[in-house]
């Protein structure tokens, strides 16, 4: 059976945003807001990017007569997001520039022989699934250091890719890369996520 | 041919389905022949699994009841526009 009543649900919402409707506006809330914290999350701590999602909200009020509807609202209010995230950093941390000539972490491409062979193999071994893993505190610590040592474009690469599933265009849209810039991010920092969870299940340290 | 230097510089375009024709083909090939270079392209894949369990942790009530709040709020000053119900 078809239940449809509006050809398209989200521009229904987005025309009663505009409208500046309130139960359109809970709606939202409660359907984006999630997204919008874990984007914030890789860039701050949690109490900041907290800060940050409800004063993108009260910024989204004025500015959604400007949205045209060129990308999705999710990936909107990502951007968004992820903009005031990066002004905030920007005041009190140096982005670290990013060699995007170089598809190897350095400390991976030392582990190879001068023929190119592996010298020092991948040794990760998985006997569970990530959730139980994640269970682990010190593993899930370690990660949390890790993931916010990231630089931050790599970081947010991963996570807008990964976690939030944005297709590579959103993700170049949203971050201002090129879509070959995009993969080294990726690449990159999949590698140190690797490295890290290998030490420390070689060593038991973070 | 593909060395497994050549193949870890690439891997995550492989895992994302970003290589075409031959190069794909040419990585298939290597990975049938390279235990090391599959348990690189399993590490890469399972790490990064395991931070997406680690960040899907959802915000809680009270969070979303905040945001509500500060919306409210500024729907109540905001300014009519063209296009609002009169």
């Amino acid at each position: 059976m078809n239940t449809a009543v509006h050809p398209d649900p989200q521009g229904s919402l987005i025309e009663d945003l505009k409208r500046g409707d309130s139960s359109a506006y809970k709606k939202a809330v409660r359907e984006y807001s999630p997204g919008m914290l874990a984007v914030a999350r890789f860039y701050l701590d949690y109490s900041s990017a907290e800060e940050i999602v409800q004063d993108c909200w009260v910024t989204v009020i004025d500015a959604i007569h400007k949205f045209e509807g060129r990308s999705g609202l999710k990936t909107w209010l990502h951007r968004i997001v992820a903009n005031r995230c990066k002004n905030k950093l920007r005041s009190s941390k140096r982005e670290v520039a990013i060699d995007f000539s170089e598809s190897l972490e350095p400390e991976l491409a030392n582990r190879f022989n001068a023929t190119g062979r592996w010298d020092l193999p991948p040794s990760l071994k998985f006997h569970e699934s990530a959730d139980t893993l994640m269970e682990n505190d010190a593993l899930s610590d370690c990660l949390d250091k890790h993931l916010s040592a990231l630089p931050e474009t790599q970081r947010s690469a991963l996570m807008l890719y990964e976690a939030h599933q944005h297709k590579s265009e959103d993700v170049c849209n949203i971050l201002d890369v090129s879509a070959s810039n995009l993969r080294v991010l990726l690449h990159r920092a999949r590698q140190k996520i690797f490295l890290m969870v290998e030490t420390f299940q070689e060593t038991g340290e973070c | 041919m593909l060395m497994c230097k050549d193949l870890a510089g690439i891997a995550s375009d492989y895992i994302d389905g970003e290589l075409t024709g031959r190069r794909n083909l040419s990585v298939k090939m290597h990975l049938m022949m390279c235990k090391h270079c599959r348990s690189f392209i399993g590490n890469l894949r399972a790490s990064t699994d395991l931070m997406k369990a680690h960040s899907s942790s959802k915000p809680d009530g009270e969070f979303i009841r905040r945001i509500d709040e500060r919306v409210a709020e500024a729907l109540k000053t905001r300014k009519p526009r063209d296009g609002d119900n009169e």
